[in-house]
């Protein structure tokens, strides 16, 4: 504990106009943000808009081509060594646990993060406990489910967590009541004082366990803040989903619908309050006309806010109606 | 009961000096043999059968092979099996790490890179001595050998899996593409058991791949290895220690190297 007053100062994670190309190809193009020690910050975005990319600057795996990345007093471009000891990492990629019992593993994990073996020990089973895996904690890595194993690997990435976490899709082919366990203990990552930069195609759970996110697209920060702040300007709007009848294509849209994405058979419309009324009447006599199968009226989310700056839906898009 | 636990959690100043490179050392060796334990059995298996098929399978070559010829062929199949292991099997265990991805979590652990190197270099060590000494055992029972074990032999086996081990660690990392990187040491593999004197005297190559040995390290580890395990068969191994040393380190560099870059 001592260390942890006397490591007390200004502990803040920065990213500086981070550029990464690969040939020609900006998947960072000048990314700028901040994350202050106790925060959980979000990266949202769509499949290649750059996310794993920043992540894997930070670490040392990749090396940007321009830009800063800091923690406190150190350069983690021009120090690789100290990156990797003061940022744990969880990749998008596989965990190499095949041989290992997951117990054993998590252990080792925090031994070799520097962890004295009692505290490791006690670390360990507090993990496995909260991430309701003791069933599976004597079994090997390769007999683990794919949810399993990924939740073995969030617990050795934070049994002894770094100033910086990194956590890159975390709740993937997890299943819905222990990924809330595991937000849970996201969230104590940033309670023990660690800045959690994680990344997820989870729009609506991020925007319940993030502080603050940032919306990635093309290689560039197209929006930061606050999930109320990001919110704002759709105050005032509505989201009318429209599930189509299989196959059937959009119907042509009244001038009361502001913006609309269609993934599949879901259509997603934003309208102004106002016109919840035009609205309903609108889906109402798609339904009539065979057209429409379904609809739902509801406040706007992140998800809207989500869609509109990407042009895309998150993972969960079909799953909101 | 979490109080506990998480009070622990302290925050460490960043870590470097010796202390903190044995003790990761230590720790990325207990990961690899870790990491190789359902295959480890299995392939120690197969190193012997390896090492002991092949001291068998040149005896077929002759009706009757006399001993200073038999003495010569055994040990060049011990050396033999040390290279196999350093050029074939460790970069395909690198590469089917590489297929499976597991590189990105295995190099953000925060022990310095040359740390995983070593750990790599000792399980390398550990596949390849059973197949040797396999290799050794059959071939003093089939042909009635009289070998003479020196000290020796411990720099000896060391400097020549460290060289194969290193050069072989090098190009599977250097190499993006797993599926190159295999069929590298297939070609490698081949090129050197054909056109290195390892199984047979320099004097059978024709002069100038006789020369251009006189610069690669594998007839010098058969070299050593000889001298170590025999008496009479070879002198003057003198500068073929000093090859393998600048070997050894070449690569040892060559391989920091290759490890400690970012794209
Ligand atoms: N090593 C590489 N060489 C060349 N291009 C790369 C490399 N790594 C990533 N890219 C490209 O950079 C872009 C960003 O990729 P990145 O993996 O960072 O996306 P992402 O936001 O993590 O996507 P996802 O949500 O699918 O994981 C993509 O167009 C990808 O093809
Ligand atoms: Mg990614």
């Amino acid at each position: 504990m001592t260390d942890r007053l006397e490591s007390e100062g200004d502990w803040r994670f920065h990213a500086r106009t981070v550029t990464k190309a690969f040939g020609d190809l900006l998947a960072n193009d000048g990314i700028t943000l901040q994350i202050r020690p106790g925060e959980v910050y979000g990266l949202l975005g769509p499949n290649g808009a750059g996310k794993t990319t920043l992540v894997k600057q930070i670490i040392g795996l990749l090396k940007p081509t321009s830009g800063e990345l800091t923690l406190g007093p150190y350069d983690l471009i021009e120090d690789p060594d100290a990156a990797r000891q003061l940022c744990s990492y969880l990749p998008q990629a596989q965990m190499p646990i095949d041989s290992f019992r997951a117990r054993d593993v998590i252990r080792l994990t925090g031994m070799i993060r520097g962890g004295e073996s009692g505290a490791v020990t006690a670390r360990t089973n507090e993990m496995i406990e909260a991430l309701d895996i003791g069933e599976w904690a004597e079994t090997l890595g390769i007999k683990l489910s794919g949810g399993v194993k990924r939740l073995v690997g969030f617990a050795m990435v934070s049994v002894w967590p770094g100033r910086v976490v990194i956590l890159d899709e975390p709740t993937n082919d997890v299943d819905p009541r222990r990924r809330r366990l595991l937000w849970e203990q996201v969230r104590r990552l940033g309670d023990l004082g660690s800045a959690v930069l994680l990344v997820t195609h989870n729009v609506l759970e991020a925007e319940k366990s993030v502080d603050r996110l940032a919306i990635i697209n093309e290689g560039r920060l197209i929006a930061e803040g606050t999930s109320s702040s990001l919110k704002a300007e759709d105050r005032g709007r509505l989201r009318l989903q429209l599930m189509m009848v299989p196959g059937h294509p959009t119907p042509e849209l009244p001038d009361f619908v502001q913006h609309n994405t269609r993934v599949g058979n879901n259509v997603m419309n934003v309208i102004s309050e106002t016109d919840a009324t035009v609205g309903i009447g609108w889906a109402q006599e798609l339904m009539a006309r065979g057209v429409a199968e379904e609809y739902a009226l509801g406040a706007t989310t992140l998800e809207d806010v989500y869609i509109r700056l990407t042009g895309h839906t998150s993972s969960n898009g079909n799953a909101t109606l | 009961m979490t109080s506990m636990a998480t009070a622990s959690i302290a925050v460490h100043p960043v870590r470097s000096g010796p202390a903190h490179w044995l003790q990761s050392y230590v720790h990325m060796t207990r990961w690899e043999l870790g990491s190789l334990r359902l295959l480890l059995p299995l392939i120690v298996a197969l190193q012997m059968v390896i090492g002991g098929g092949f001291a068998l399978g040149i005896g077929l070559f002759f009706d009757e092979i006399p001993v200073r010829n038999a003495l010569f062929l055994a040990t060049g199949v011990a050396v033999v099996t040390l290279i196999t292991v350093g050029i074939v099997m460790g970069p395909q265990l690198v590469s089917n790490h590489k297929v499976a991805g597991t590189y990105d979590f295995l190099w953000s652990l925060p022990v310095p890179r040359t740390t995983q190197a070593a750990a790599w270099l000792t399980v390398n060590t550990i596949i390849a001595i059973p197949g040797m000494v396999a290799a050794l055992v059959i071939a003093d029972w089939r042909y009635d050998l009289t070998l003479q074990v020196s000290p020796a032999i411990v720099p000896a086996v060391l400097l020549t899996i460290g060289t194969a081990t290193l050069i072989g660690y090098a190009f599977a990392h250097a190499i993006p593409k797993p599926m190159i990187t295999n069929m590298i040491t297939q070609l490698l593999i081949f090129v050197i058991l054909g056109f290195s004197p390892i199984n047979f005297p320099p004097e059978n190559l024709p002069g100038w791949l006789a020369a251009v040995n006189e610069w690669l390290p594998f007839q010098h580890m058969a070299a050593v290895i000889r001298a170590a395990l025999t008496e009479g068969l070879v002198d003057n191994v003198g500068r073929s220690y000093v090859v393998l040393v600048v070997y050894t380190a070449i690569s040892a560099l060559v391989a920091a190297w290759v490890i400690g870059r970012r794209d």
